[in-house]
């Protein structure tokens, strides 16, 4: 936990400088997740900032400091869920996000070293983000916490609210989905 | 690295699963991580406010609403029940109306009454 139980308690209790201590603590990774769940950088902040007020409300409901962290990951999920139903336009803010990035490596005219590992760099997020664009958006949020984010299946269990079994059919499914289309775009 | 030939695999499942999560590793390391903007704090707090405010409104108009429904429903009430006293008022019979409005006239005659008949 990057934050102790204590300064939960005061947030819950109305105390804004301890709440504002547990957004500092947790924005970065929070963000983080955000952007790689949303690809959508110019919405990341929004989305962050509507996850951490979700926070502030539900702070009261929370009754042990271990499930805190899960349960930030659920709001985190959740709020980019809703986004992505809302905005439904997942695929072309992708592609306008790549031209975006296409311009802003044209313009990078720096070393020729830096240069390369950018553009080695942005080869593999065009390739995953190609690959997890080819699935559902279930499948694509699944597989980033999972495997992007690195979290333990205990923690995914939490947020899912699903046991373990379920949750390991899905991940296979998901990640055959994904093997599937890159065997595809052999 | 094996990530770059990600489309020049040979296709066995284990090759294509092990590719999968060089990938995934590198694409973890090739994100940016965004930092947040000075507008960051006050934007949440901003949206907290907000959305109490609106809370706030909501409750107000709820509680109005109801103080509206309660007084609706008194006075549908009393409409009600002075309906249905009256109805059951004017509840019988056509029958038994006449009966009541002559019962006078239906009597036998008493002596009063004789004399009151002979003066007319």
């Amino acid at each position: 936990m990057l934050v102790e139980f204590e300064l939960i308690q005061k947030a819950r209790g109305g105390d804004g400088g301890a709440f504002n201590q547990i957004v500092t603590a947790y924005r970065r990774r929070i963000l983080g997740t955000i952007s790689r769940l949303i690809g959508r950088p110019e919405d990341v902040e929004d989305v962050a900032q509507e996850v951490f007020m979700r926070l502030y409300f539900s702070l009261e409901q929370l009754r042990t400091p271990e499930v805190f962290e899960p349960w930030l990951y659920r709001l985190t999920v959740n709020a980019c869920y809703d986004y992505l139903r809302k905005s439904k336009r997942r695929r072309e803010s992708r592609m306008s996000d790549l031209s975006e990035q296409q311009v802003t490596m044209a313009d990078a005219a720096a070393g020729s070293r830096l240069q390369t590992e950018e553009s080695e760099k942005h080869r593999v997020r065009d390739t995953v983000n190609g690959l997890l664009a080819s699935v559902s958006e279930e499948d694509r949020i699944l597989l980033t916490l999972k495997e992007v984010e690195g979290l333990s299946l205990k923690e995914m269990e939490s947020i899912y609210g699903v046991n373990e079994n379920a949750l390991k059919v899905r991940l296979f499914r998901a990640r055959q989905r994904v093997l599937k289309n890159m065997r595809r775009g052999e | 690295m094996r990530i770059g030939n990600v489309t020049g695999s040979t296709g066995s499942g284990e090759e294509l699963n092990a590719e999968l999560d060089a990938l995934l590793l590198a694409y973890r390391q090739a994100c940016p991580e965004p930092e947040a903007s000075a507008d960051f704090m006050p934007g949440v707090w901003a949206k907290i406010e907000n959305r109490e405010s609106s809370s706030f409104l909501f409750s107000r108009l709820a509680r109005a609403l109801v103080t509206a429904a309660l007084a609706a429903s008194v006075i549908l009430g009393t409409m009600a029940a002075n309906t249905t006293s009256s109805v059951s008022r004017e509840s019988g019979s056509y029958l038994e109306a006449l009966a009541a409005e002559h019962t006078s006239s239906l009597d036998p005659l008493s002596l009063e009454r004789i004399a009151e008949l002979e003066q007319q």
